[in-house]
């Protein structure tokens, strides 16, 4: 009998679901699920869309890169000559390089501390029940529906007057606030995707709640959790508004960005935009190439290592 | 669940509860209390009036400011879940194992790139002079007007939130569980149909934290309303910096934050609700 | 049943490693360029461009100092930060004429000696500028100033059709015309369209009449623009006329190429000033006096007023002759010259008013129906 093909569900109107259902009845899995489901049309177009998408997000970036290189002042098409102007500007400028270094430090400080947090709080709403636990809740997710401005002016206001303003400090308590929440909802996620009978069958088997913890849910947490490290210090990273308020004198290089585009809208942000984003493709390379080079072989996350 | 209270469970729920209180709840209460303050003569005093909550709802501005920043969230929200999710499909079930890690990697990217200065590199794309006006130019097309408008605002909101709404929710598409999917394809679902009613409801955690997540971004960013927005219309945003660009109006802005913040709370406790609902303790 | 997983397995360590180990690597040139140099550092509270090399260099080197800038967005802002702040935070405030009132009455500025200053080198209208003494004392220095009228790109219009605010209302311009983001300069420069005689001293029918002239200019607008947003939609030719500006934007856009003049049109232009003050509780008082001595200097104004941030008029006498031989032709383009129609005849004709806070009405007043305006 040979197979007839099955329309997919944008076809003719002249099957009725009962009829699809019977037909459907009378062929076998495997022929079926090949026809069906490998369109060469579809998958083409998916992956020019995958193309378009990565084109739009990458657009900006791209056009930054080429005019950090363009000498005009305020650029467009067509383009200027090529310099190197905006670069020594900025490389001969010691108060960008501060800002870096404040931004890496609170970066990477605020990564780690708010994916600690997190994760405690992910695990808490995951295992517990208790009294006031929304309460709870509503305190681990808020930061980040309060507007940036008012969140930065409330923060300047209280930590100045506990004398904890103007310093790097102040920008990674801030930024913990705010990234924390992410962290947290990262990990949760991953969380509800454990099958619930992991962590009592673990108990059964005599591990402790510690033992259970490093063997069982952090190893299958692995990808949440640095997934949510990567998130908390890339946020933090961008992070102006806050930081702007906050960091007072000791500025971190975004908010010196938002300074210029405030100020005199400089090609001078193109060159740091590309700068920053070079340093830091290069450490995530470096880090890409470790982590497959070690790790290719696929592990079962609930047998730990 | 043991609901006993140990020093392990402990351990893990004390420090953000901690840091939160300190750091966030307390600024926080302030904020209430300064929205109570007076201003005069640009300095700010501690008083107990009502006259700034009073003043602020009574300004038709003000809601017409709460509707259009609404919408465009809305709107940004939706559109950047819609767009972004044929690409995290694809990215999911398309490729390889490799390739998907590229791609994770790629859209990772961004994140490390400062919004400020993509925005900026928007207004290059869209003003008048710029290069999708040039591109249009020789194929004869007329310069269109990008810049200063929704539109343009719009972009800016998708240069904010696609990557991580794709990478949130690839994040969830990848965790499906593919014997759903073989089932789904072992009972003659044709594509369309798999994915709307086997692969979206699955994924439906992921799917709406992204479109809440979205949806915050953009209520509460005031970069792509004024730069490629051109100020118009009037977001919330914009007006808590208008509110306080002259007279030091801080407890007035202080008003409208409040507000945008209940707002959000309203919100996201509704989405977080709807994504958790039939979902508790991993079942479907 | 295969579950794919995102990213590998271990390596949480190498990857903060690294980033740590980069960190340190870039700490690296800042500690060595520490080491040798150990400066004073002075910090500024100013618009941006004030602490850039070519203002600040030349002090720089010669008394050892290094400036740490915080540039502020606004006068509103600047308070917001001071008032943040704690107490002596910032040795050098510059700040717009209007809020120089507010620094002093909070307690934000210590008081100057004038005998410390070039004040008698100053035009005459400069030397008791209103805000800068209080009581007989002196607080601040007023260093540059310079004036608004109506900006606009010479492809598209000419300086005759320039030379009246009316131009806004030109149905060619529908949708060109921009706004710098602030009501003060904006509304003032309507209230003179609209008649008044002085710009900000109106009663109440002066006011209604204010309000009626702007709304009708609202189909007009493309835009509302902060500093940076004027700089490129002006440059890029997005907006062709802009209301509420003057030289210090086209000024630089001008020196880089673009087609665009301010010009002071016959209802007459606004005056912005700004002043140097030391802030309160400052450790480092004496430089922050000598920066003061030094940009109210001839030669320290000639550099103000050629400033690469945004240019300016100066009220040094003798700042104007030093500009004159370094640099004749800024010194022509500004009007700072000897001949007639310079910028201090015009002065002295009454063609500029200072822009200054609405003496009948509330700040507040304005500013709601600037925004209410805005959303119309």
């Amino acid at each position: 009998m040979t197979a007839r093909p099955v329309p997919l569900a944008t076809g003719t109107s002249t099957f009725t679901p009962a009829k699809a259902k019977s037909r459907k009845a009378r062929k076998t899995a495997e022929q079926g699920a090949r026809d069906l489901n490998r369109n060469r049309g579809v998958d083409f177009a998916l992956w020019l869309y995958i193309l378009l998408a990565y084109a739009f997000v990458f657009a900006p970036i791209a056009a930054s890169f080429v005019f950090s290189f363009n000498s005009d002042r305020f650029p467009s098409i067509p383009l200027g000559e090529f310099s190197l102007d905006w670069y020594r500007a900025v490389a001969s400028d010691p108060l960008v390089w501060e800002g870096l270094r404040n931004t890496l430090v609170v970066g990477v400080i605020t990564g780690v501390i708010s994916t600690v947090l997190g994760f405690g709080a992910a695990y808490t709403d995951y295992r517990y029940k208790f009294m006031g636990k929304q309460v709870y809740l509503a305190l681990a997710l808020l930061p980040p529906t309060i507007p940036v401005i008012i969140l930065g002016l409330a923060m300047l206001a209280y930590l100045s007057r506990v004398n904890l303003s103007g310093n790097a400090l102040s920008v990674i308590i801030s930024h913990v606030v705010v990234c924390a929440p992410f962290a947290m909802a990262i990990v949760r996620l991953r969380l509800s995707q454990m099958d619930p009978a992991l962590e009592p069958a673990a108990w059964n088997l005599g591990a402790s709640d510690w033992q259970t913890m490093r063997h069982v849910i952090l190893p299958f947490c692995k990808p949440a959790i640095f997934g949510a490290l990567f998130i908390t210090m890339a946020v933090s990273f961008d992070e102006f508004a806050v930081a702007w308020f906050v960091s007072g004198l000791n500025e971190t290089l975004p908010v010196k960005v938002l300074g210029f585009l405030q100020g005199q809208v400089s090609p001078r942000i193109n060159a740091i935009g590309t700068f920053v984003f070079v340093t830091s493709m290069t450490l995530v390379i470096l880090a890409q190439l470790l982590l497959s080079g070690r790790g290719t072989k696929f592990r079962n996350p609930s047998a730990g290592e | 669940m043991r609901p006993k209270i140990s020093l392990y469970g402990l351990t893990f729920s004390l420090p953000l509860l901690v840091w939160q209180l300190l750091f966030f709840v307390f600024p926080l209460l302030f904020l209430v209390a300064l929205s109570f303050w007076t201003v005069k003569n640009f300095t700010m005093r501690p008083d107990f009036d009502t006259v700034n909550w009073v003043t602020i709802y009574g300004r038709a501005v003000f809601w017409q400011a709460y509707a259009n920043t609404f919408a465009m969230a809305t709107f940004g929200a939706v559109l950047t879940s819609v767009l972004a999710f044929p690409c995290a499909y694809a990215i999911a079930f398309k490729l390889s194992d490799t390739a998907r890690r590229w791609a994770v990697f790629l859209m990772v990217i961004p994140f490390f790139t400062s919004y400020l200065v993509r925005v900026y590199s928007w207004q290059i794309f869209l003003s008048d002079a710029g290069i999708i006006n040039v591109l249009l130019g020789w194929v004869g097309l007329g310069p269109f007007p990008m810049l200063n408008t929704v539109g343009a605002t719009t972009v800016g909101f998708l240069t904010l939130c696609f990557p991580l709404v794709v990478l949130l929710q690839l994040f969830s598409l990848v965790f499906i569980d593919r014997t759903l999917i073989e089932a789904a394809h072992n009972m003659r679902c044709g594509r369309l149909r798999t994915v709307v009613e086997v692969i979206i409801p699955s994924a439906r955690v992921g799917l709406t934290i992204a479109a809440l997540f979205a949806f915050i971004l953009c209520f509460g960013d005031f970069v792509s309303p004024v730069y490629l927005g051109g100020g118009e219309p009037t977001t919330l945003s914009i007006l808590i910096t208008d509110t306080t660009k002259s007279g030091q109006q801080w407890p007035r802005a202080a008003v409208i934050a409040l507000t945008m913040i209940a707002t959000l709370l309203i919100v996201a406790f509704a989405a977080v609700r709807f994504a958790y609902a039939t979902t508790k303790g991993g079942r479907k | 049943m295969t579950k794919t997983h995102l990213l590998g397995a271990s390596g949480a360590v190498t990857r903060r490693t690294l980033l740590a180990t980069g960190a340190a690597a870039l700490a690296m040139p800042m500690l060595s360029r520490r080491a040798f140099a150990a400066p004073t550092e002075l910090t500024m509270l100013a618009w941006y461009g004030h602490a850039e090399p070519d203002i600040v260099a030349e002090f720089e080197a010669e008394h050892n100092v290094k400036f740490v800038p915080k540039y502020y967005t606004g006068g509103d802002n600047m308070l917001g930060l001071i008032s943040q702040s704690p107490a002596g935070t910032f040795d050098i405030i510059l700040s717009d004429a209007e809020y120089v009132q507010a620094l002093n009455a909070a307690g934000y500025v210590e008081e100057l000696d004038p005998n410390d200053y070039a004040l008698s080198d100053y035009f005459p209208e400069f030397q008791n500028f209103p805000g800068n003494w209080q009581d007989g004392k002196l607080f601040s220095l007023v260093t540059r100033f310079g004036f608004l009228g109506v900006a606009y790109n010479t492809d598209a219009l000419t300086e005759a059709e320039a030379a009246n605010y009316n131009v806004f209302w030109d149905p060619k311009l529908t949708g060109k015309v921009g706004h710098f983001d602030w009501h003060l300069p904006n509304l003032g420069q309507m209230s003179l369209t609209a008649g008044n005689a002085a710009a900000y001293d109106m009663d109440e029918a002066g006011w209604e009449a204010v309000k009626e002239k702007t709304l009708s200019l609202r189909p007009q607008i493309g835009g509302f623009f902060d500093y940076g947003g004027t700089f490129s939609s002006l440059n890029d030719g997005q907006m062709l006329a802009f209301a509420g500006i003057g030289d210090w934007i086209t000024g630089v856009l001008e020196k880089n190429g673009a087609k665009v003049r301010s010009t002071i049109p016959e209802q007459g232009g606004l005056q912005w000033s700004e002043c140097f003050s030391i802030g309160k509780g400052s450790q480092k008082a004496d430089l922050a006096k000598k920066w003061i001595q030094y940009i109210t200097s001839a030669k320290g104004q000639a550099k103000s007023a050629q400033m690469a941030a945004y240019p300016a008029l100066v009220p040094n006498q003798k700042g104007w002759e030093v500009l004159q031989a370094e640099n004749p032709a800024e010194a022509k383009r500004q009007g700072m010259t000897k001949d007639a129609g310079n910028a201090m005849d015009m002065i002295r004709a009454g063609r500029i008013q200072y822009r200054q806070w609405p003496v009948q009405q509330d700040l507040e007043t304005w500013n709601d129906f600037w925004s209410e305006y805005k959303g119309a």
